[in-house]
């Protein structure tokens, strides 16, 4: 033994607080709630009129979502820097929010504009409330959500279909009581198509067995069948660009007209850990009269097909034990299923190091 | 935890009679393998449809409907 040697004593790590949390999360909560530095789709923009505030849970935080009086969205932790109080539940003053408890005005940086009860008082001018940076595209409100207030946001891009101008898009928006990785573990899992969907206006072709593969691409990874392609839910691409989403590509029947299948991207955010908000953008190639009449059926009548074939989908998610994802038998179908949870385990592991200190 | 569960989105209104008979009649037409937008129109007039001001469709009525309820 040499002599002890002060200097490498190791600094004790300090824990960071999750943004918009008081306290750390663990690796089993970070996937629980909904893993960060990503962005997420928070809420069809139709739902925020101009001039108005929107209460929405995502990640497990309260949020105040407003629109100030140019019409720009802003995303501020739904909680007063005074002492607490939710700041939905005050008013909207254009370009900040007076809290109902004792009137201290928050703006859209999270920035406290005025203390009526006390002018001059020390809060004035501190930015002292998280407030997100926010996208509006596609019809939807999107925002990055951060792990710690010193994530920086990632450049914001669109997936293919919806930055494309040859893709046609109509959003659907739903809420489920269900968690969030089921979504996932479902759009991975193409197979359930042909059973779950079975007697749907689209998925009732081709058959009931196949065998699939996982082919890499340098974003994620598609999850394919081997032998089938273009009857059924045949394939889906994982994509890791800004935010996570899903492509995929169901075959419409002759009455649809023409332009082939339609496209879906998906995306999920979670709203705690039990409930996800589900944003699927259907989305077609089609030009000149073909798309103007597609988007007149779509409205019509293939909204409503498409709306009963998501509450299957729904009708299973939402009866699935808590513990679903345990104990299982997988077999080769499920392939996309277990790579997706690795992929989403190690992001949890790693973004728990982070908020731990030790990373 | 309330749900938001609209069937409606892109639609919130309820639709006419008349543009739901067009829409149906269209699906039809379709439904056949009838792709082409002459071969439409035809099918829309086949089927004893009329244009909004009591007319047959032409590929122009027909499209300028589109134009308008299919933006
Ligand atoms: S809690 Fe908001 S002003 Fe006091
Ligand atoms: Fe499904």
């Amino acid at each position: 033994m040499t002599t002890t040697d002060t200097t490498t004593t190791p600094k004790k790590p300090k824990p960071r607080h999750a943004v918009g949390t008081r306290r750390t999360l663990t690796a089993e909560e970070l996937s629980a709630y909904g893993l960060r530095d990503r962005w997420y789709p928070i809420l069809p923009s139709h739902l925020l009129a101009n001039g108005a505030m929107q209460k929405v849970t995502r990640l497990g935080v309260d949020w105040l979502l407003f629109r100030d009086a140019t019409g720009r969205v802003r995303m501020l932790e739904d909680r007063c820097p005074h002492r607490s109080a939710p700041l939905s539940a005050g008013q909207h003053l254009g370009d900040r929010v007076a809290c109902r408890y004792h009137g201290v005005q928050v703006d859209g940086t999270g920035t406290v504009v005025a203390v009526p009860g006390m002018p001059g008082c020390a809060l004035e001018g501190r930015q002292s409330t998280p407030s997100l940076a926010v996208v509006e595209a596609a019809d939807a409100i999107f925002a990055f959500m951060p792990l710690t207030e010193d994530s920086e946001p990632t450049p914001f891009e669109l997936p293919d279909r919806l930055q494309q101008e040859e893709h046609s898009h109509f959003l659907n928006y739903v809420e489920w009581a269900g968690q969030w990785r089921f979504y996932m573990d479902n759009v991975l899992d193409p197979m359930h198509g042909a059973f779950l969907h079975g007697d749907s206006h689209s998925m009732s072709g081709g058959d009931t067995s196949a065998r699939f593969r996982i082919r890499e691409t340098d974003r994620g990874f598609f999850f394919e069948k081997t032998d089938q392609r273009g009857k059924n839910f045949d394939w889906v691409e994982f994509v890791r660009g800004a935010m996570d989403h899903v492509d995929l590509e169901i075959p419409y029947g002759d009455e649809a007209g023409p332009g082939g299948p339609f496209g879906i991207v998906g995306m999920s955010v979670p709203i705690d850990a039990d409930n996800v908000a589900v944003f699927h953008w259907r989305t077609r190639k089609v030009d000149g009269w073909e798309r103007e009449v597609w988007r007149f059926l779509y409205r019509t009548s293939l909204e409503e097909k498409h709306f009963a074939v998501l509450e299957q989908d729904r009708s299973v998610l939402e009866i699935l034990a808590k513990d679903a994802d345990t104990h299982e038998h997988l077999y080769q179908h499920d392939l996309g299923v277990s790579r997706i949870r690795r992929l989403y385990k190690a992001d949890a592991k790693a973004q728990a190091k982070i908020l731990a200190g030790e990373a | 935890m309330s749900q938001y569960l609209e069937v409606h989105q892109t639609h919130p209104e309820p639709f006419s009679p008349y543009e739901l008979k067009l829409s149906g009649s269209i699906q039809e037409i379709f439904g056949r393998g009838v792709h082409d937008l002459p071969g439409l129109v035809s099918g829309l007039n086949d089927l004893g449809l009329h244009a909004p001001d009591g007319s047959s469709w032409t590929q122009e009525s027909f499209r300028d409907e589109m134009r308008r309820m299919g933006r």
